[in-house]
């Protein structure tokens, strides 16, 4: 395949809204930028072979290559992907006190517990206030992790910060991120240059901590959708339970159904082939059952070792997963798995599975019955 | 040196606008406006320096119009009033400029206005005298600056002979030009306004006879006050007719072809109304008449209309000049300015020689071709580069309309070729008002105007209300730079000081727009990614609303204070192996941001470099560094 740069990515991107908004192209160069969760190439570099175009997540990915890479080995699991363990979990009781944690506080409390221990320098995180577009942060204090706890439902460039911190030479980071980010992430790492020129990853340490996600909002939520319904400068708290939106503000609580939000969902989240972040260190995500809990998910050693030593000295609590709820888990996510592979325009351009990785999943979830 | 110096004889060195204020000085002016415009700036510049000292008053004017009504008051009054402008500005004027004309004035009233041939400093090369003659206004030009300044004080005498204002028309190479120029004595007396109980200047239709009774006047009285000259044979068969520098020019070519007893040089420094009785002596006699004279065919068509009426009484005679390219002009197709060697090719041509001789002397030099660009540390370059990327990201190709000043460079590369238009002053902003209503055709490119701060003052207004009440949709984009930088620095409204460096009363962009009711965003263009996000988002919004983006011209900043040093750390630097294609000194392109060739790195050159510190937000390597101090937008 000849070498491609900007323009492709700009064309097989950017123009047909596969864009996720990970915002990794606008921290490598001047011509990409992003303003309010929009990404455009601004201005051209003339090159016609770009580190943006390869490492972007809606490029062509071999799915199989990047397991190789970060796992050494292709998977046997076709729904979850590479795990070693799969957990309840929550911030334990030597962690602070986290006020505004999502569920159990899982991803805060280790964060936290990296960043104090020394494993971490910094955190890439994504904060801001509930009413506006949220913003990227580096944390590296123990405050700005607290203040970037909850989830944020747009899609976040939190990214764009982190060929930044790289150069800086940030020798190791945590980095949280959506399962298309954790990708992201991936592809810069295995680029392989001889030069430091582009070897960019090669200084620094990562520790990459995915959500579950199965879609994000796009700038539309914060633009209109918001400001038609209330001040969104009165906003103190978005929360997402199951089928509403509870938009919160000192005069009281807005209740919207959900289905008021899937109009505003991000075009490139509907063909997402990895709501578990299957690339991260470790995943965490809802438990769809007890909110003081979260689901959490090690895959590789590193994830493992961390979470061993988060455990270990306190900061966070776990527990097997109920035997009842694993299948409950893999029905949801082989089913939208399954939706993207099999949907009526074949796999996303950018999907590349091997054969038996494309046989894995649609047989996962024939296993799992449900259609 | 001062230019009040009181040594009448002593003969000095001075530039054609010195020359011009040194004649208003010595014509006693009583009231001199301008707004700044090359090629005439430094004429208010010089006299309001000594204005105070001097006695009269002088004032930088919002625009040219208030200029020249102001200076008209100060006539009516029976003073001495001088209004200087560009060509482009006398446009603005001319409204007021033709009724004016008709009611006539009371003391003498001088309009200085300098035409620019090739438009070195303008964005056309305006012919003044086509609007003098729209206005009935007689016009003199003066061939050096010694003539410049003599012309000053002919130019007030006629115009109170005639009680009607006077225009003086110089180009840019009187002005800017120098050569010795003979002091004379300076004015002991000074005026005092006054108006009659029975002074009344109304402008009615009527008056156009009385106008052109003053022209029939004006054009008698040339030959007697020595506004035309004559050098060469009794009798010519071949002439040449010019005016002004081209008068150099000819004089030149007769003497480097040799043929002073052949060819006879008739040289105008009345140029409109023409006059006629002196030059029918000269072209009654001749058989080829060459015309040697700035920008358009001016006098070409006037002679070419004074033969047609002597037609079967003067001998058969053909007419040469622009017209029929015989003076080709620098554009080429007789347009453009003239040059020395243009006029000899011309003579050349109609005395019927061979090929031009060869002087072994280069009168053309021409240095390489260079694009114009930013200063280094230039606030535009960074506004630019927010706006373009800004539009880019919004993605619905918005529609930019630009405005006259530094900022007008934004149509070439250093502003990223985001303007689409460039006219007049505050035009920009009127076509904004319009292309911001074709939303009525379901037009969907957002509108945006880019003018600068002296540019909003001088003539957004109107424009401005326009769109407010018809209710356009635009964002105005102020670059406001807190000076008039493209002329060189003169204040303007918004400024606490006045032309004689006296306490003004600032007039603030900002209560004008809160005034309007415009909502309005101030942005440092300097935190580039902040400038990103405000335009973003202000072309997101509707209706009438402003941003400016305020940073003060990098020439004007005080280099000691304050200052990041900003370097380039090649360590960090990626060459050629950067992603970038050497976005700093390439792309972004400030004149400091320069290429080590010899490195393959980049290298900033802290001579240049203002340490505003803009490209090292944006280089991709992080290898731009910047010390000494911390600018308040760098992030992590
Ligand atoms: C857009 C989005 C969609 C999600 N969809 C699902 C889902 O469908 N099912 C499910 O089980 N879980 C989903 N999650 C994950 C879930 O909401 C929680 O983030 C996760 O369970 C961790 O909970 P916690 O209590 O440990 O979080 P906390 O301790 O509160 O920490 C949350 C962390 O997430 C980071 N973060 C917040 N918003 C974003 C963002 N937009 N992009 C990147 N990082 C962010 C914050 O920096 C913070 O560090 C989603 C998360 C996001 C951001
Ligand atoms: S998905 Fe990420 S890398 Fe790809 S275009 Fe969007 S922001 Fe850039
Ligand atoms: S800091 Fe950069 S942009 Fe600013 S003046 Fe110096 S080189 Fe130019």
């Amino acid at each position: 395949m000849p070498p491609k740069g900007p323009l492709h990515l700009q064309k097989e991107v950017l123009q047909v809204e596969q864009c996720t908004g990970c915002g990794l192209c606008a921290g490598l160069c001047p011509y990409f930028n992003v303003v309010d969760e929009r990404v455009a190439l601004t201005s051209t570099c003339g090159l016609s072979e770009g580190l943006c175009y390869e490492v972007c997540p809606r490029t062509p990915t071999d799915w199989e290559l990047i397991d190789r890479t970060v796992f050494g080995a292709p998977r046997q699991d076709h729904v979850l992907g590479h795990w070693q363990g799969l957990y309840y979990a929550r911030a334990g009781e030597a962690a602070p006190a986290i006020e505004g944690k999502q569920y159990g506080g899982t991803v805060t409390a280790l964060v936290a517990f990296a960043l104090t221990q020394g494993l971490a320098h910094g955190a890439l995180l994504t904060s801001g206030l509930p009413g506006d577009f949220p913003v990227p942060v580096l944390a590296r204090t123990m405050d700005e992790v607290l203040a970037a706890a909850g989830s944020k439902y747009s899609a976040t460039p939190t990214l764009q910060a982190l060929v930044g911190a790289m150069r800086d030479g940030l020798g190791s980071m945590v980095v949280v991120g959506r399962p298309c980010q954790v990708l992201a992430v991936r592809k810069l790492q295995s680029v392989k240059r001889r030069t430091p020129v582009t070897n960019l990853t090669a200084g620094t340490k990562l520790f990459l901590l995915g959500l579950f996600c199965f879609w994000a909002l796009s700038s539309a939520f914060y633009e209109r959708f918001l400001p038609s319904k209330l001040n969104p400068l009165e906003v103190t708290r978005l929360d997402l339970p199951p089928y509403e939106l509870v938009v919160s503000t000192p005069k009281g609580e807005l209740r919207l159904p959900v289905d008021e939000l899937r109009p505003l969902i991000r075009p490139a989240c509907e063909v997402c082939f990895d709501p578990t972040a299957e690339f991260a260190d470790l995943t965490v995500g809802s438990t769809e059952d007890d909110p003081r809990w979260n689901t959490l998910l090690a895959r590789s050693a590193l994830g493992s070792e961390l979470l061993e030593a988060a455990t270990a000295a306190g900061w966070l609590e776990v527990r097997p997963y109920p035997a009842d709820r694993v299948h409950l888990l893999r029905e949801a996510v082989a089913r939208k798995k399954r939706r993207v592979v099999t949907g009526p325009a074949g796999p996303p351009p950018y999907l590349f599975l091997q054969e038996a990785y494309h046989r894995g999943v649609v047989a996962a979830e024939e296993e799992s019955g449900c259609s | 040196m001062q230019l009040n110096m009181d040594r009448p004889g002593v003969t000095i060195f001075l530039q054609g606008n010195a020359a011009l204020a040194r004649g208003a000085l010595e014509a006693g002016v009583d009231y001199a406006t301008s707004y700044p415009g090359s090629p005439t700036v430094e004429i208010l510049e010089l006299l309001a320096q000594v204005a105070r000292q001097c006695g009269f008053y002088a004032e930088w004017s919002v625009n040219e119009k208030v200029a020249v009504e102001g200076a008209a008051a100060a006539s009516l009054a029976g003073l001495r009033a001088l209004a200087i402008t560009k060509a482009d500005g006398l446009n603005v004027a001319l409204d007021f400029l033709t009724c004016l004309g008709l009611t006539g004035v009371r003391g003498g009233l001088v309009l200085v206005v300098g035409d620019d041939p090739s438009g070195h400093s303008s964005v056309k090369e305006e012919d003044t005298r086509f609007l003098a003659r729209v206005a009935h206004l007689p016009v003199l030009e003066p061939t050096t600056p010694q003539e410049a300044k003599e012309m000053v004080g002919v130019a007030f005498r006629l115009s109170e002979h005639l009680a009607q204002p006077v225009v003086l028309r110089t180009v840019t190479r009187i002005c800017h030009a120098g050569g010795n120029v003979t002091l004379g004595p300076l004015p002991q007396e000074r005026r005092r306004p006054s108006l009659g109980t029975e002074d009344r200047f109304i402008c009615v239709p009527r008056q156009h006879l009385q106008q052109e009774q003053k022209l029939r006047e004006a054009a008698k009285l040339a030959e007697a006050w020595n506004l035309v000259s004559y050098e060469g044979p009794a009798k010519a068969e071949t002439l040449i007719v010019a005016s002004g520098p081209g008068l150099l020019y000819a004089r030149e070519a007769v003497k480097r072809l040799q043929r002073q007893d052949q060819v006879g040089l008739v040289g105008l420094k009345m140029v409109w109304p023409l006059p006629e009785t002196v030059l029918q002596r000269y072209l009654q006699v001749a058989r080829r008449v060459l015309v040697v004279e700035e920008i358009e065919p001016f006098i070409e068509e006037q002679i070419a209309a004074l033969i047609g009426r002597n037609a079967g009484e003067w001998p058969l005679l053909r007419l040469y000049g622009r017209k029929d390219n015989t003076i080709a002009g620098s554009f080429g197709g007789g347009c453009g300015e003239l040059t020395p060697d243009l006029v000899r090719a011309a003579l050349t041509t109609i005395l019927g020689l061979s090929a031009p001789e060869e002087t072994g002397f280069r009168t053309e030099f021409r240095p390489p071709e260079r694009e114009l660009a930013f200063c280094a540390g230039c606030p535009h370059r960074a506004s630019f580069w927010a706006l373009q990327s800004a539009i880019a990201l919004d993605g619905r190709r918005a529609v930019v309309l630009g405005d006259i000043g530094c900022y007008t460079l934004g149509r070439g590369r250093s502003g990223y070729r985001v303007l689409h238009t460039v006219h007049a002053m505050g035009s920009g902003l009127g076509l904004a008002s319009g292309f911001g209503k074709l939303k009525e055709w379901n037009w969907e490119r957002p509108t945006v105007a880019v003018l600068g701060d002296s540019t909003f003052y001088h003539a957004a207004l109107p424009a401005l209300i326009n769109a407010l009440y018809n209710r356009s949709d635009l964002l105005l984009v102020i670059f406001d730079n807190e000076t008039t930088a493209m002329t060189g620095h003169q204040p303007h409204p918004g400024r606490e000081v006045d032309a004689r460096g006296e306490p003004a009363k600032p007039v603030s962009l900002e209560q004008i727009l809160h005034g309007l009711g415009v909502p309005l965003k101030i942005q440092d263009p300097y935190d580039v990614r902040s400038s990103m996000r405000a335009i973003y988002r202000a072309l997101k919004e509707e209706d009438v609303r402003a941003l400016i983006l305020r940073g003060p011209c990098a020439l004007l900043r005080d280099r000691k204070l304050a200052q990041l040093r900003t370097y380039v750390d090649q360590m960090r630097c990626l060459g050629e192996g950067c992603g970038c294609n050497v976005f700093c000194s390439r792309v972004w392109a400030c004149p400091a941001n320069r290429w080590d060739g010899l490195r393959g790195k980049a290298y900033i050159d802290e001579t240049l470099c203002t340490g505003c510190g803009a490209c090292a937000q944006l280089c991709p390597a992080g290898a731009i560094r910047t010390e000494g101090g911390e600018a308040p937008w760098r992030e992590g």
